[in-house]
């Protein structure tokens, strides 16, 4: 069960695990057996990590989760990477589409010039070892493709611009 | 006259502190609300909230034929005005003397009086007050250098016609003055099209202190004894606090007197502030009156143990002053931080969002004013302030252990605010011997910026994932061989 976290500014991708001992964080090369238990009064917890146990309050929205402990909130920003891949393609702007997260580009099937049509195959990525493609939102011709087959990109990264619209007169 | 029933002209938390004693007087409460805004404190305090329109949330609180309007259509016999808003403003105090509703606050000839920041300056300065050495140019073109050089060195040359610090030149010696007068002269012709010039003493590494003061209309004033407020971004004050740490007792009543004396001239009525700029060398000069209660007024409160919205509505009814100067005291050390929704480690970037778990700090000497509830929301329609943390202690010391321990305690999330960045302030070792001026955070800022400690990534990234319902659900719902796995593949 993965997540890529925003963290004091960094992606910090993560994944879940369960055990028949409890649950397990695996943070890079790491594992941090960890428990979160309900405490008294509202949104509070007591989280038990590397056997200390912090005291903490917590509230959660659609897309990040607010902690306080030790005398400070925090705002972590909280990424499904299977829902956000699903979501690459059909991002709001029509004339650019911008990395979900960070990742390497696998392959790019367009180069500026061409036209392409709505649903066209343009590039392929891979992101938390999920490979994504990203589609073409519209009919058009492609402006700029900025990373090339191999590369690393970050996320919010723009990844492809097609040509803005024409005005129709 | 009696006051019977009370409209709060304003919002937020200053509206749900002045409705707090209007109800502990008895008397029947009245706020507005525009239907933009969400429940707030105020709305839950008052016995009426009604509803006023304008094109922006802004606008109108600032219609007055709207407000006076309602004053009268709910039979309210006196306004508050808060803060802000139209609380000086000379108009709205007139319509109301015509309506026939009393005004909490002074007349509207003080209000204009001290609106006009250079009308002020000469009625003061011709009493015999201090205010900054100055030469303005307007008053008699062929004597302006010279008039200029007798201000001293170093001084502020300023346009006439400017703002925003834009054509401001310090002049440090004689000889440059007239060179630096001409080039004012210019840029004060390339940004504001008018080239008159003014120039004043220049202060070095300044203090903002300024005196509370409250006057009954017949010639009765007392002081409530100063606030220091030089803890400032973009003039803008973020932490007060009384007694001044500038301040010895000598000068303390000095500077307090004086304020009184400027007050009596006026023979103002209501709750007043004057606000002096301090020099490091003890000399004080006065800057302005602003003729309303201020956002800092709780420190006075603090440290008086004078409810001065009680002292307001005892004035505005005709009962007079509660107290004569003797027995006003200045008891142990009070501050305040001003909560606001904003990011400070983003050039202090307005922040919005929703209001998703709201716990305030208790205690011994805490009091909390907000303007927020919990599940409430945070738009950029009005200022950012949320609410304004203020606590006592026996002394400075006790006072800023309080503020520190009580702003770590206090929970607000789902909205970014500057509580971390108050904190660091009052850890700030300048801020804590009291060496402070109004530059104190321009100059420091940097030093208030914090490290990241790496053991908070652990602890944030368990937390977050473990309070994550739909991650964990779906983990339960793994067979037991893929989630020994950890549902990883390659």
């Amino acid at each position: 069960m993965r997540r890529i976290l925003e963290v004091d500014g960094e992606d910090v991708p993560v994944w879940l695990a369960s055990t028949r001992e409890g649950h397990v964080l695996h943070m890079g090369e790491r594992e941090i057996p960890c428990s979160l238990e309900q405490a008294a009064g509202k949104g509070a917890y007591t989280l038990e990590l590397s056997e200390t146990r912090i005291p903490m309050r917590i509230a959660v929205s659609e897309s990040a989760t607010f902690i306080h402990f030790n005398g400070r909130a925090y705002e972590i920003g909280r990424t499904d990477p299977a829902e956000a891949l699903d979501k690459a393609g059909s991002g709001a702007s029509r004339d650019q589409m911008l990395a979900p997260m960070p990742g390497v580009v696998v392959s790019v099937s367009v180069a500026p010039g061409d036209a392409v049509k709505e649903g066209d195959a343009l590039l392929v990525i891979e992101s938390m070892k999920l490979e994504t493609t990203l589609k073409a939102p519209r009919d058009g011709l492609v402006a700029e493709v900025p990373f090339a087959a191999g590369d690393s990109f970050g996320g919010k990264d723009v990844l492809l611009r097609l040509e803005p619209q024409e005005e129709t007169e | 006259m009696s006051i019977s029933k009370l409209l709060v002209a304003n919002r937020g938390e200053i509206a749900a502190r002045v409705l707090r004693t209007a109800r502990v007087k008895g008397i029947k409460t009245a706020v507005l609300r525009h239907p933009s805004e969400v429940d707030s404190p105020a709305h839950l305090i008052a016995d009426e909230v009604v509803t006023i329109d304008g094109p922006t949330p802004v606008a109108a609180y600032l219609d007055i034929a709207q407000i006076v309007d309602v004053a009268q259509r709910i039979g309210a016999d006196a306004v508050h005005p808060g803060y802000g808003f139209l609380s000086e403003n000379a108009a709205f105090v007139a319509a109301l003397e015509e309506a026939g509703v009393t005004f909490v606050g002074p007349t509207s000839e003080v209000i204009d009086l001290m609106g006009d920041k250079i009308r002020a300056r000469a009625f003061v300065e011709e009493r015999g007050f201090p205010v900054a050495p100055s030469a303005i140019e307007d008053d008699d073109p062929a004597t302006f250098v010279e008039r200029a050089r007798a201000v001293g060195y170093p001084l502020l040359i300023k346009p006439s016609a400017g703002g925003g610090g834009k054509g401001m030149r310090v002049v440090r010696e004689d000889s440059t003055l007239e060179t630096e007068i001409e080039t004012a002269r210019r840029e004060g012709e390339r940004y504001f099209g008018d080239g008159r010039l003014f120039v004043e003493c220049y202060i070095e590494r300044p203090r903002h202190i300024e005196v509370q003061v409250m006057g009954d209309g017949q010639g009765n004033v007392v002081h409530f004894w100063e606030r220091e407020c030089s803890i400032q971004r973009r003039f803008q004050k973020i932490i007060e606090e009384t007694p001044s740490p500038a301040l010895s007792e000598a000068q303390r009543l000095d500077i307090c007197e004086t304020a009184a004396g400027i007050a009596r001239a006026v023979n103002y009525r209501g709750a007043g502030t004057v606000e002096f700029i301090y020099a490091q060398d003890g000399s004080f000069y006065f800057l302005e009156m602003n003729t309303r209660l201020q956002v800092e007024h709780p420190v006075t409160e603090m440290v008086t143990g004078f409810d001065l919205v009680a002292e307001q509505l005892r004035i505005a009814a005709g009962e007079g002053l509660s107290a004569a100067q003797a027995d006003i005291p200045q008891n142990g050390h009070s501050i305040e931080l001003r909560i606001c929704a904003e990011d400070a480690t983003a050039d202090f970037r307005p922040a919005i969002g929703d209001i998703l778990l709201l716990d305030e700090p208790r205690g011994e000497g805490v009091r909390v004013d907000s303007g927020i509830l919990d599940g409430g929301k945070v738009t950029t329609d009005f200022d950012p302030m949320l609410s304004k943390l203020i606590v006592h202690g026996r002394d400075r010391a006790e006072a800023i252990a309080r503020a520190r321990r009580a702003a770590q305690d206090y929970v607000i999330l789902g909205v970014t605010t500057n509580l971390a960045y108050l904190d660091a302030i009052l850890d700030h070792p300048k801020f804590r011997s009291g060496d402070v001026s109004t530059g104190f955070l321009a100059e420091e800022a940097t030093d208030l910026t914090q490290d990241w400690d790496p053991a908070n990534t652990d602890i944030l990234a368990a937390a977050t994932v473990l309070s994550d319902a739909r991650l964990v659900k779906a983990l339960e719902n793994v067979p037991e061989i893929y989630r020994l796995m950890g549902s990883w593949r390659n």
